[in-house]
């Protein structure tokens, strides 16, 4: 295998498992909640505030990485608690709702920043040669927990019991409350793991980066785009829907023109959806 | 009183005709003065027209600044024509609708005498036309830019592509590098200045082996680090922008590229965003805070830190272009002996100035572009930036002749 193809290979996953991991937290609460969140960008870019106020002020990503998810699953459930909840029953207003707090989130953080953009150094700075070429460590580590972020997600809210019962409410709230099921707790936590996932994978893609306000909403078109590709209602849905773009967004540049690769990727995507309007995972 | 009015309005419509007449006797001034109707006496007003919110806030806080310094100073010592200047900020908010809004603001309401600004060249084409087309103001663009843009009542005091890469090729070419990469963001700047790098190293012997652009909206470089590394050339010419040009540098150096990496995007305004990764990239500057000065520039970075201890002043702001900006236009309007449009604009044609930072720079005339001081710094790890080569003054080339 020559460099130029150990890269090909590298980069297609590399964006790809950014993607899917990206996209877990929406599966949650785009995916199975059906709320269609737009603020999902500004969680990310929260998770990415929470690593850089640690590597800055405590001098450790890791610290940051793992701090992520607790505090905006702790933000996110505040938000369902005042803001979420009042919007169950119309999707508009959660559109429009979410739109705003996600405004208000990046503005925010704008206001605060003294510059264009904040380093934020990888735990693990190193390259390795691998066939010729040398690649991120950091970004072999994001594919491998990538992969454990899906599976222990899949394990939660797909095979133990909490993971069923928010299934229920999800599926039928009214059947799910006369079972003793506390719909309103499921809710609020289903939302709050959105969150917290959402916030890990900004705390991940950082490092590496930069960390500025729009982060997150860079990020938010390709991240409903797999969603709606990958269909609503489970979660496995999405992160299909994250694979099926991710690989193109991250293998077609080497064939074609970077410019075009990304137009071709989304035509692409824009057409599935019309001939299969339910997804990949069609529930 | 209603008499009074007419008067005074027939009186003026008198002065326009006798005024035609005398005026082709190059004594229209003096009959005005004479009648006691002419010069304003108020401040003159300087619209300064950039984003201090959104996106690109970092820079246009850094520009009303910079503005602020350049118009207290000129106030301390007596104004123009006896007159005081007075800032009157419009945020444009990075936004090309705002800016739009807020331009027609300071032409209509404001009324200011000239307005100064913009961040991109998105804005600028927003709101040149409203300003200096239908508004018949005068606008100073204090940024550098892609190049090309001739609009009547519009002067431009940042640097054009070849002020900025024909040197960086040169220096390629000298030491030894045969083979070029080039890449950038997709929009015009990035490509203009591509246009004019391959111009340069192709005319010199060099061969550009890439020459890739990434869209806006791309928030992952590594494809484009790949295609870089592949690429297996010499020198890399490097138009990426924020925040991606931070992943496409922190590639390329991860991925063992050795050579010479050269992008005009880099100074001590943004170093720090790199890290040490920022180690060894050429770029050139109409200037370079780090390193010794001359006196004037000297004394003047000592009175922005006193002023603005927090402050940024950095040739990736503008900074040292909005403060020439605003000094060519007290020139001119000192020449022209007033704040008539037509009148500073025969003046800016050829006005110097030699007090800024960096050396002097002068609108070379007919351009409507302007010559200024270059400088070649190598980044160091720490941000600071080492000048390698005081480049002299550079002239515009190719603009409006």
């Amino acid at each position: 295998m020559t460099p130029e193809l150990v890269r090909t290979i590298f980069d297609t996953a590399s964006v790809a498992s950014i993607l899917v991991l990206l996209v877990l937290g929406m599966a949650v609460i785009v995916g199975m909640m059906r709320i269609f969140n737009l603020c999902q960008g500004e969680f990310v870019m929260l998770g990415a505030v929470v690593a850089y106020l640690c590597s800055t002020f405590l001098g450790s990503t890791l610290i940051g990485i793992i701090l992520a998810p607790i505090v905006v699953g702790l933000f996110g459930s505040l938000l369902e608690r005042t803001v979420i909840r009042r919007f169950y029953g119309s999707p508009a207003g959660a559109l429009l709702a979410t739109f705003a707090v996600g405004f208000v989130i990046r503005e925010v953080v704008r206001a605060l920043m003294t510059q264009q953009g904040a380093p934020v150094p990888a735990p693990i700075p190193d390259s390795v040669d691998i066939g010729g070429a040398q690649l991120p460590v950091w970004r072999l580590v994001i594919m491998v927990v990538t992969i454990l972020a899906v599976a222990g997600t899949y394990l939660v809210l797909g095979r133990s019991s909490i993971g069923l019962r928010a299934r229920a409410t999800l599926d039928n709230r009214e059947l799910a409350e006369a079972t003793g099921i506390s719909t309103r707790r499921m809710y609020a936590g289903t939302y709050a793991v959105g969150a917290a996932l959402a916030g890990f994978a900004g705390a991940m893609v950082v490092p590496g980066r930069i960390l500025y306000p729009d982060i997150g909403i860079d990020n938010l078109v390709p991240m409903f785009i797999a969603v709606m590709v990958g269909g609503l209602g489970t979660i496995e849905g999405p992160l299909l829907g994250a694979l099926a773009i991710g690989v193109p967004f991250g293998l077609m540049p080497a064939l074609v023109n970077p410019v075009f690769a990304q137009v071709i990727v989304i035509i692409g995507a824009i057409v599935f959806m019309r001939l299969r309007p339910g997804g990949l995972v069609n529930r | 009183m209603a008499d009074t009015k007419v008067t005074r309005r027939s009186m003026l419509k008198g002065m326009a005709v006798g005024g035609a007449a005398i005026g082709a006797t190059g004594s229209l001034g003096a009959f005005l003065a004479a009648c006691g109707s002419s010069a304003p006496t108020g401040p003159i007003k300087v619209g300064v027209l950039t984003d201090v919110t959104g996106a690109f806030g970092v820079v246009g806080k850094s520009n009303v600044e910079t503005a602020q310094f350049a118009v207290d100073e000129i106030n301390a010592a007596g104004g123009v024509l006896g007159r005081q200047l007075q800032v009157v900020v419009a945020d444009s908010a990075s936004d090309t609708t705002t800016a739009a809004t807020v331009a027609r603001q300071l032409v209509e309401k404001d009324k200011v005498d000239f307005v100064i600004g913009t961040v991109t060249s998105a804005t600028r084409e927003a709101v040149k036309g409203i300003i200096c087309t239908t508004g018949k103001t005068l606008m100073v663009i204090p940024t550098s830019y892609e190049g090309g843009d001739c609009t009547e009542n519009m002067w431009v005091v940042g640097a054009v592509p070849n002020q900025q890469v024909d040197p960086m090729a040169a220096y390629a070419i000298e030491k030894g590098a045969k083979t070029f990469y080039c890449c950038g963001a997709d929009y015009s700047y990035p490509r203009n200045m591509i246009k004019q790098f391959r111009a340069q190293v192709e005319a010199s012997g060099g061969t550009v082996v890439g020459e890739d652009y990434y869209a806006l909206t791309d928030t992952d470089a590594s494809p484009l680090v790949s295609k870089a590394l592949a690429a297996g050339a010499d020198a890399i010419f490097d138009v990426t922008i924020l925040p991606l040009s931070v992943q496409f540098l922190k590639g390329v150096v991860g991925g063992g590229f050795k050579g010479i990496h050269m992008s005009p995007l880099y100074d001590e305004g943004v170093n720090s965003l790199f890290g040490a990764d920022v180690q060894g990239v050429i770029s050139v500057q109409d200037f370079f805070s780090s390193g010794d000065h001359d006196e004037t520039t000297t004394k003047l970075m000592a009175a922005y830190k006193a002023k603005y201890p927090e402050g940024i002043f950095a040739s990736s702001f503008n900074s040292p272009a909005w403060y020439r900006g605003i000094y060519m236009y007290k020139a001119a309007v000192e020449k022209a002996g007033s704040t008539e449009l037509a009148k500073v604009n025969g003046a800016f044609d050829g006005i110097s100035f030699d007090k800024g930072f960096g050396g002097k720079a002068a609108m070379k005339a007919g351009t409507r572009h302007c010559t200024l001081p270059m400088f070649m710094g190598e980044m160091q790890a720490d941000g600071s930036v080492k000048v390698t080569e005081d480049l002299g003054v550079v002239d515009p080339t190719g603009q409006c002749a």
